[in-house]
């Protein structure tokens, strides 16, 4: 009797505990632990989830994806797409007090195109030169016009360190993070939590919840009991066999909007099979792109024609999804047999998508072998071009280059399938350097209807941006890079 | 004792040798490229060079062996490839986690085994051995994932009565830190006592029948002080072999229940730096679990010399 009533106790005290700490506290679980809180050395989806908070960017988007004013409060770009001049907000200071004026920005920017290890040198290859012209004004010099720029400085490569704390912290910076976003890094114990204080000084208004706490639980099953059971308001992303269920649970909403990455098969074209395109237009001919949207993913992706998500500038109502034609594809393989291996990473999806993939190939007659290997070994793999076919996307930009000139450009960082067509190169060249976007849309149109002729990527799906939360948290906005913006979320 | 406690010591030299050895070579033999998982789809060449160079992918394996085992000596086991931090100070912040929730968990073993073995050999082939058994049998087979699952469901989101994942450590929340680590014990608990009760069971069940245990009836002893008194002790030989075997399994790294209920333990740590191919964490923490299984199964053998002289002088 004693005993139980001693378990009682102990068991209201600490329940009671734990709901008067959370009073202010906002806790977000996320499926993997941020491994790096530096915006230069950053390579992860995840850790912009936390960074964004921490770090003000010298622009930001919009729900619409359109490039708005954030330490920069206005920019023009002249000399024929060479000069990008920014007027800063004054005022601002970084969290640990140092002044965020043009030198602090021009540190931040150098170091993020200059840092070794930088994963930013690429996206900012461009920029020719940081210069101050006075306290609130900054200008770039390119080296080339480069259309993207502005969307990329949307993300880590506008991210403004302060240059006091980036000094001292050296490498550690990444577990020490200053910077004078709407939030201040307090703490991080690796595979636990992120603890973020609210900026109370913050110059767009101090944000409405007090704490901020980032949860990794990498196991979608874990992630929805947690967020059932009130051990975190809001989880993202959410397993798309869960999302009906959260829907007609009362006590939680669920966001579900687009995003801007994509899914697909990558085919190898330097070697047997695939250097032969019929074989590639074959066997991107038998999937079934909405079949896949509705049975696996229970409607919660949309099938996909080519690498720009509906709603983004450059998406284009003239390309449309391929439908599967079991028909065509036989006549392109010309009763030649075709038996190839398709490359993935394990994990339940996966699996399973590649076996749908097998059966809609075996419709055709064509006979595809899984096989699998972790992440690191099948990118390692991509790069050495060792693979007929394999199973990778992306996560996705703002801007269309980013969705489409490292992928197909001769020699891209992402061009993982060995493809290179000359006139490809020069429309892709010819986009990035033109300012206008309809301009630029236009001219990546015309280099996808190449691409998709030439196969060497067969698109399968966009992913959506799906959010579930306690009914309580509002001021969610559906930014479709998927990045949550905490500053005027509140909890009630 | 002393003399065969560093004879026993000294003689697991040689093995830890031959351990880092395989622990360097097989890690070394995963595959995938730690430079291109780390800097992700948007390396570019030159750059997957530079981090190679710097991370000293570039010597030779009998080089990176021989700087690696240097440093572990002096509990130096480099940096983390993930975030720069020191591997020692992350086994250093992990380590006692897991060692908590382990001893947690052998604790709640021992209340399960103990009791249910002694009465299941007292009482053996009758009903209560019988059902014993099949509670027995039945949480040797139930996977711990299963398990846990099934206690945050039933604890966590119907009862509402502990949260269904964190850690909060002993020193700063002691009630809390009970509380939190109170599912994970019970579901790595469960299964361990489970093995132990059968073990229990058996030799106790074996030694009852010895000749000794006869005589101590015959002088008129009731059955409750032969088995405490005389057979018991006895039994508790094979049982220790047992625990510490579980023990240093659970020390290894309870990775599927740490990961269910989001521990942030030591074999959470090794999962992740598996998947983000973290050669030095991996390293690290095999190499401190293959110790710590070790300092287990010395204790046990020390434990065994307390219990049995027989042993100290063979």
């Amino acid at each position: 009797m004693r005993k139980s009533q001693f378990l009682m106790a102990f068991l209201s005290a600490a329940c009671l505990s734990a709901a008067s700490a959370s009073a202010q506290t906002l806790t977000v679980g996320l499926d993997a632990d941020p491994p790096k809180l530096d915006p230069a050395l950053s390579t992860a989806l995840v850790d912009r989830q936390v960074m964004n908070q921490i770090f003000d960017k010298l622009v930001d988007l919009d729900v619409n994806l359109k490039v708005v004013p954030a330490l920069a409060t206005s920019w023009k770009v002249t000399n024929g797409g060479l000069t990008y001049t920014f007027k800063l907000k004054s005022g601002v200071k970084f969290t640990d007090g140092t002044v965020l004026d043009a030198a602090a920005v021009k540190y931040g920017l150098d170091r993020n195109r200059t840092l070794e290890g930088s994963a930013r040198k690429n996206e900012m290859s461009s920029i020719k030169e940081v210069k101050v012209i006075d306290a609130q004004t900054i200008q770039l010099n390119l080296s080339q016009s480069y259309g993207p720029l502005l969307a990329v400085l949307t993300d880590r490569a506008g991210m403004i360190v302060s240059p006091t704390a980036a000094k001292k912290a050296g490498a550690d910076f990444q577990n020490n993070p200053v910077g004078s976003g709407p939030f201040t890094f307090v703490s991080r114990v690796r595979q636990d939590n992120i603890t973020l204080n609210a900026n109370k000084s913050y110059w767009g208004g101090a944000p409405k919840i007090d704490k901020l706490i980032y949860r990794p639980f990498t196991d979608g099953d874990v992630r929805y009991a947690n967020l059932l059971s009130g051990a975190v308001q809001a989880i993202t992303p959410i397993d798309p066999k869960d999302i009906s269920k959260l829907e007609q649970n009362a006590k939680f909403s669920v966001l579900n909007y687009p995003g801007i990455g994509f899914q697909g098969v990558w085919f190898n074209v330097t070697r047997a099979p695939f250097n032969n395109k019929n074989f590639r237009q074959a066997v991107a001919a038998t999937i079934d792109r909405e079949a896949i949207a509705k049975s696996i993913f229970y409607g919660t992706v949309t099938p996909a024609a080519g690498p720009f998500p509906p709603g983004t500038p450059a998406a284009s109502s003239a390309i449309t999804v391929q439908k599967p034609n079991i028909a065509l594809a036989k006549q392109k393989l010309g009763g030649k047999p075709l038996t190839f291996t398709l490359l993935t990473t394990p994990g339940s999806v996966t699996t399973q998508l590649a076996q749908v993939y097998q059966a809609m190939f075996a419709q055709a007659g064509i006979t595809a072998k899984i096989e699998q290997v972790e992440f690191g070994t099948l990118l390692d793999r991509a790069d050495k071009q060792d693979y007929d076919a394999l199973m990778l996307g992306w996560s996705g930009r703002p801007d269309p280059d980013g969705n489409i000139y490292d992928f197909f450009v001769t020699g891209g960082t992402n061009n993982q399938a060995g493809y290179s067509n000359k006139a490809v190169d020069s429309l892709l060249a010819k986009a990035r350097a033109q300012t206008a976007m309809t301009a630029r849309a236009a001219t990546y149109n015309v280099a996808l209807s190449t691409i998709i002729s030439d196969t060497p990527y067969t698109w399968v799906y966009f992913q959506r941006n799906l959010v579930a939360s306690v009914k309580g948290l509002t001021g969610l906005k559906p930014i479709p890079d998927g990045i949550i913006r905490f500053k005027d979320v509140d909890l009630k | 004792m002393a003399v065969f406690a560093l004879r026993r010591l000294l003689s697991s030299i040689p093995t830890l040798l031959i351990v880092t050895v395989i622990i360097f070579v097989m890690v070394k033999l995963l595959p995938g490229d730690p430079a291109r998982l780390i800097l992700g789809q948007e390396a570019t060449p030159q750059a997957l060079a530079e981090l190679r160079r710097s991370l000293g992918l570039d010597r030779s394996l009998l080089q990176q062996y021989l700087s690696w085992l240097a440093g572990a000596v002096r509990l130096d086991f480099g940096t983390s490839l993930t975030d720069n931090s020191s591997v020692s100070k992350l086994i250093a912040q992990k380590l006692p986690v897991t060692l908590e929730l382990s001893l947690f968990a052998m604790l709640i073993s021992l209340l399960i085994s103990l009791p249910a073995g002694i009465l299941s050999a007292m009482r053996r082939n009758t009903w209560v051995d019988r059902v014993l058994t099949l509670l027995a049998l039945s949480g040797i087979s139930l996977p711990n994932f299963f398990l846990g699952i099934l206690l945050i469901y039933l604890f966590s989101i119907q009862l509402a009565w502990i949260p269904a994942s964190g850690y909060t450590s002993l020193l700063e929340n002691p009630g809390r830190n009970l509380l939190l680590l109170l599912l994970p014990a019970v579901t790595l608990g469960v299964g361990s006592g489970a093995v132990l009760t059968r073990y229990l069971r058996s030799s106790l069940s074996e030694t009852l029948t010895q000749d000794y245990v006869r005589t101590a009836h015959a002088k008129g002893l009731t059955a409750r002080q032969v088995t405490s008194k005389h057979a018991l002790r006895n039994a508790l030989i094979p049982f220790l072999t047992a625990f510490g075997l579980q023990l240093g399994g659970l020390l290894g790294g309870a990775v599927i229940t740490e990961q269910i209920f989001s521990i942030p333990g030591f074999g959470r740590l090794l999962v992740d730096a598996v998947f983000t191919r973290d050669l030095p964490v991996i390293q690290g923490v095999v190499l401190v679990s293959a110790v710590a299984v070790f300092l287990v199964s010395f204790l046990v053998d020390l434990g065994y010399a307390a219990v049995d002289p027989r042993i100290r002088y063979n």
